[in-house]
């Protein structure tokens, strides 16, 4: 038995030290990851289940904040605005950026000079964009309005960003503007990768520009669409930065998001008076799932539309 | 098809020049439409810049300034705090980035070089962090950095960045360390190196490229960061450049001058490193994309 053991030992002993390094080099990041990602995570999720302002001690409310969620008309509003937000930047920020991304690739002369270009807003933060954008809209000295009235189109001059009919095509003009040269690039990039005597083969065929791009480039980028329609979808489920700077969810939360929502239900447009953090994590909650969700469908369909193929 | 191209070289058919005068309108068209929209995506900037170097008076008047007047620049350099902000800023991006780049560099070289039990389940939820939207922990971090002490301070507010910014960069850190080959580690162990200078030796100075890519993504990600910053930082002069341009805007909001001046003085470090690094920045940004 004794002698038995030894060896059990010893190898547990290698398999020990054998484990040692990769354990060590782990040790920052776990910590890290636990600390400021893990224990934040596991307490969101149980705030979710409680009511809380802040300041008297929590107190256990068990399905309650779900519950109301449905009943919030101001929460369903968000929920609304959020997937219009979302589906709109879906569809045309996957869609543009790559009918540009194949123009570019056509043999233009300077397409690097273009990329540059268009990739210029990418880098300015959604905050600052805002900003700009708001005084682009700005009623009375905005450079929208001052331009329709110098052409004679004074007629189509809107409070753009305080008219609940016009206030989330504008927030959503602003977030294809940014991110256009972001996802164009990528759809470049994946574009260098399909060879080039494809297309000479269609045209051959006698294929034009149009079926050239429905018969080669689309199957070919497939999977890179898929990723752009995934990273839009978590963006615009999440949206936040731009409108909470041009309209903090107003008029009258005509652009109230999940995220604008959430953020006015904790902290207030002012410095809340009566935060509800209970209630606004289990909203925060939503967001998680409703991403985690959506990414997985798109992704299973996707491959799903390869297979088929 | 043999006909037409020789009327092509002989004499140019009506077919032949019919088919010129094709190409060469695709062509132009398609020039026009990247034209218009590098104007689309251009104008914001240009008429931010030209309204910040308009006096006052002309700002409502015309689209082109009549004078150039700089004079706002200093004005608001000084009387939104500006160096301060941007200070700031710096600071919580360089220890951000500082300490991503650490954790993670020695993270990704554990999982891509080690073999140890659970590795595949542990990388999937380290990555699985990077799912996390910032809404999700926005509240309980808040009451984390008011516990220990670190609310409204810069490195508090740093640390908040921490668990997002590391779970993306373990991702990229060890798909580059596997593009790496085993044997030089190897080679090294057998001339008796240790485990850590292995990876301090060998494998860091080649992984630059690696780190050059995360330096880039989180610099410009924590450098723009707005939602957090704006939360977690209450005092005035400890704002970061985002929240700072945020909050100034009440106090601006009908001096157009002023605040396109301060847009502009707060791109200029970003858009001066992108012109510099362009080509960094963009094939940067897309193999994160790509990979993430």
């Amino acid at each position: 038995m004794a002698v038995q053991s030894v060896p059990r030992t010893s190898e547990f002993q290698r398999s020990l030290r054998d484990s040692l390094p990769p354990a060590l080099f782990l040790l920052p990041a776990a910590i890290v990851l636990v600390l400021f990602m893990g224990v934040p995570m596991v307490n969101a999720i149980i705030l979710s289940f409680q009511s809380w302002n802040g300041m008297s001690p929590p107190v256990w409310a068990g399905l309650n904040n779900y519950a109301t969620l449905f009943k919030d008309k101001l929460f369903l509003v968000a929920l609304g605005n959020t997937a219009y937000f979302t589906i709109i930047t879906v569809i045309f920020q996957s869609t543009i950026p790559l009918l540009i991304a194949s123009l570019l690739n056509s043999g233009v002369r300077g397409s690097t000079v273009f990329r540059t270009l268009y990739f210029m807003p990418v880098i300015i933060s959604l905050a600052i964009s805002g900003l700009l954008w708001a005084m682009i809209y700005e009623p009375n000295f905005g450079v929208l309005n001052s331009t329709l009235r110098s052409i004679g189109l004074g007629g189509l001059a809107q409070l753009w960003l305080a008219n609940r009919a016009t206030v989330m095509p504008s927030v959503i003009i602003v977030s294809i503007w940014q991110s256009l040269g972001f996802y164009l690039v990528i759809y470049f990039a994946a574009l260098q990768n399909i060879p080039r005597e494809l297309y000479e083969a269609a045209s051959i065929d006698g294929a034009n520009a149009w079926q050239r791009f429905m018969n080669v480039t689309v199957p070919g980028l497939r999977p890179v669409i898929v990723l752009v329609i995934v990273l839009n979808t978590i963006n615009g489920v999440k949206v936040f930065d731009q409108i909470w700077v041009m309209t903090a969810g107003g008029p009258n939360h005509a652009s109230d998001t999940l995220g604008t929502y959430l953020y006015s239900m904790a902290f207030g447009a002012m410095g809340s008076s009566n935060p509800q953090f209970g209630y606004a994590t289990s909203i925060a909650i939503v967001i998680l799932l409703l991403s985690f969700i959506l990414s997985i469908v798109q992704i299973r369909l996707g491959r799903r539309a390869e297979l088929e193929e | 098809m043999t006909t037409t191209f020789s009327d092509h070289v002989t004499t140019r058919s009506p077919a032949a020049s019919r088919l010129q005068f094709q190409i060469v309108f695709t062509r132009t068209l398609m020039y026009v439409v990247l034209l218009v929209i590098v104007v689309v995506e251009a104008f914001p900037l240009v008429w931010m810049l030209l309204t910040s170097v308009k006096n006052q008076r002309e700002v409502f008047n015309s689209f082109l300034p009549t004078s150039l007047d700089f004079s706002n620049f200093p004005r608001v350099w000084a009387a939104m705090n500006l160096p301060i902000h941007l200070f700031n800023s710096l600071y919580v991006t360089t220890l951000t980035v500082f300490l991503t780049i650490c954790v993670a560099t020695l993270a990704g070289y554990a999982f891509a070089r080690y073999r140890f039990p659970g590795r595949d389940w542990l990388f999937y939820i380290f990555i699985g962090a990077m799912m996390i939207p910032g809404q999700a922990i926005l509240i309980p971090m808040f009451q984390f950095l008011k516990a220990i002490g670190l609310l409204n301070t810069l490195t508090g507010l740093s640390l908040s960045y921490l668990g997002g910014a590391t779970a993306f960069a373990i991702f990229l850190m060890r798909a580059f360390f596997l593009s790496l080959p085993r044997e030089l580690g190897d080679a090294a162990r057998i001339d008796g190196a240790n485990e850590f200078t292995v990876f301090w030796r060998v494998y860091l100075p080649l992984a630059r490229p690696g780190i050059a890519t995360i330096v880039i993504i989180q610099s410009l990600g924590t450098w723009n960061e707005f939602m957090f910053s704006t939360t977690f930082i209450s005092s005035p002069e400890l704002k970061t450049i985002q929240s700072a341009l945020f909050q100034a805007v009440g106090r601006y909001s009908t001096d157009y001058t002023a605040l396109s001046s301060g847009l502009i003085l707060a791109l200029v470090p970003i858009v001066t490193v992108y012109l510099i690094l362009q080509r960094q920045f963009i094939s940067g940004l897309t193999a994160g994309a790509l990979k993430g």
